[in-house]
């Protein structure tokens, strides 16, 4: 028990001097630099915290209220996957980065690309929610 | 949640079994792996961008930096859906009310900064990565210098966090992910009325697996058609993308210009060679990657002139610094340094050639470098001269 405490102790002090070695180098790009980190590091905690959390519990709330019991895993499922894929994929959907000198960047159709995995995604809820629902109430989240 | 709504949620709101210790310690260990491969990758593509003196890097594998960066990347997006479902798991954990006594006010003050700071750094790590991968700039801050301090703080607050909540991830991995938990909050559920918590680790884990295949085409050949999301196809002018055109660079009238001679600079002795002069030289060919900092590679088929057939010129051998120089004037990598064991590799070439054809002018016309397992941003385009480091 001590011998565990001691490595805890051991990790905790080492993770405070690499995490002051990152405030250090982080304050060496200047007060502006800094403010900007900042901005942008509250903002995402904010869009998070408030935005995404509550948009994903008005889902849910909905999904509750809206689909049949032998629905809400699979489409809990599907909420997971699409959502989180939709997200990572937000800087290539938006085309934010795109520049007329550089055909060869952005040089995909993203909004088709996103129809066909939210279709396949789309698909295989309907199909896990119709077998779920053969096979009877009793087994709803069993499996997801 | 829907009763009595604006005010301010309590912990006691969440009762779903699914936020629990059981599930955020199984999805937070692969957080935490995908947060220290892209940690030790990120720390390799900075030192290969900025090499300190007493550091030298390897040439080989010629695909080194090529997988390095890919798999900082990747780890990076497959980090996306678990650093998700994470948050959500303790959510409700924002709501905690602190204790009254005050040194337990004090230590409980001090584990919320550092989560405050994980999560901030967390968020903003994948957040700006992201956004540089597809060349998205929007903020005002230095991104390769802010991206690796905020590494820095992140991995730091990841190990307090770890140090701090190793007995609840043991107990959570010491017992079936549905049992209840000592951790587990009063008002937790016995049951989900929908998906079970290994429904959840498994929609996580699918989760991660889409957002790798969707974007992993950019380094892995094989996966470019199912990766719709991924910021580059691979085509381009001779079958190679471009990162930076030379309208950008605003360099298209100095490469084109009919007097251009590369500069070869020895201390005093100088030489100026026009490009059919380089072409007269001993050629050589080589397939290498193109491997940018924002993950995608490509490899390509290069020919040109060995560096140290060009120092001989010189009356230099190859086993020297050299600085190398663009016709693009200002940018961060106008400017390069190419270390002496590079500069000996076999591989290095000024390449006048690519895929058979005359060096494209956004591929670098009249000649670039091309140096085996570098950063892309480093194999310098439309080079103006090449001088031995003093």
């Amino acid at each position: 028990m001590t011998s565990e405490l001691v490595g805890r102790g051991v990790v905790l002090l080492a993770g405070v001097v690499i995490g002051l070695f990152g405030l250090l180098s982080l304050l060496r790009l200047g007060l502006s630099n800094l403010a900007w980190t900042l901005v942008w590091m509250v903002g995402g905690i904010l869009g998070h915290d408030v935005v995404l959390s509550a948009a994903t519990l008005g889902l849910v709330a909905a999904g509750a209220l809206l689909l049949p019991s032998s629905a809400r895993a699979p489409s809990a499922v599907g909420l997971v996957v699409l959502g989180t894929v939709t997200l990572m994929a937000v800087p290539v959907l938006g085309r934010f980065g795109e520049r007329p000198d550089n055909p060869t960047l952005l040089d995909r159709s993203y909004g088709v690309g996103w129809l066909v995995v939210a279709g396949i995604v789309a698909v295989g809820v309907i199909a896990v929610t119709v077998v779920a629902h053969r096979r009877g109430p009793g087994s709803e989240g069993e499996d997801g | 949640m829907a009763r009595g709504f604006p005010r301010r949620p309590k912990e006691g709101d969440f009762s779903s079994p699914l936020r629990s210790a059981a599930v955020a310690a199984r999805v937070g260990l692969w957080l935490g792996v995908c947060f220290g491969i892209a940690f030790l990758t990120g720390l390799y593509s900075h030192f290969s961008q900025d090499t300190p003196p007493w550091l030298t890097l390897p040439t080989r594998p010629v695909n080194l930096y090529r997988w390095t960066q890919g798999l900082h990347v990747l780890a990076g997006t497959a980090a996306v859906p678990l650093l998700i479902v994470k948050l959500w798991t303790v959510y409700p954990r924002l709501f905690a009310r602190f204790p009254a006594g005050r040194r337990d006010l004090v230590l409980t003050g001090l584990e919320r900064g550092s989560i405050a700071i994980l999560g901030g750094g967390s968020i903003f790590q994948l957040m700006t990565g992201l956004q540089n991968t597809a060349q998205w700039y929007p903020w005002r801050f230095n991104f390769r210098g802010t991206h690796y301090a905020v590494a820095w703080i992140t991995i730091g607050a990841l190990l307090v966090h770890i140090a701090v909540k190793l007995p609840v991830i043991r107990a959570a991995f010491g017992s079936d992910v549905e049992a209840r938990q000592p951790s587990d909050r009063a008002v937790t559920a016995e049951r989900s009325a929908g998906l079970s918590r290994r429904g959840l680790l498994r929609a996580t884990w699918l989760a991660s697996g889409v957002a790798v295949l969707t974007t992993a085409g950019i380094a892995v050949p094989a996966l470019r058609r199912v990766s719709v999301f991924g910021v580059r196809s691979g085509s381009g002018p001779q079958d190679l993308p471009v990162n930076k055109s030379a309208r950008a660079a605003h360099v298209t009238a100095r490469a084109l210009d009919p007097s251009y001679r590369l500069e070869l600079r020895n201390g005093n002795t100088v030489r100026r060679l026009r490009r059919d002069e380089l072409l007269a030289l001993p050629q050589a060919a080589r397939t290498l990657p193109i491997a940018c900092v924002e993950g995608w590679s490509a490899s390509a088929r290069w020919s040109g002139v060995q560096l140290r057939d060009l120092l001989a010129i010189v009356g230099s051998s190859a086993d020297v610094d050299l600085v190398v120089r663009s016709l693009q004037v200002g940018g961060a990598y106008s400017v390069m340094d190419l270390p002496a064991n590079f500069v000996r590799d076999d591989d290095t070439l000024l390449a006048l050639g690519l895929n058979g054809e005359d060096l494209s002018i956004d591929h670098g016309f009249p000649c670039r470098i091309i140096a085996p397992a570098r950063p892309g941003v480093l194999q310098t385009k439309w080079v103006a001269s090449i001088e031995v480091a003093r």
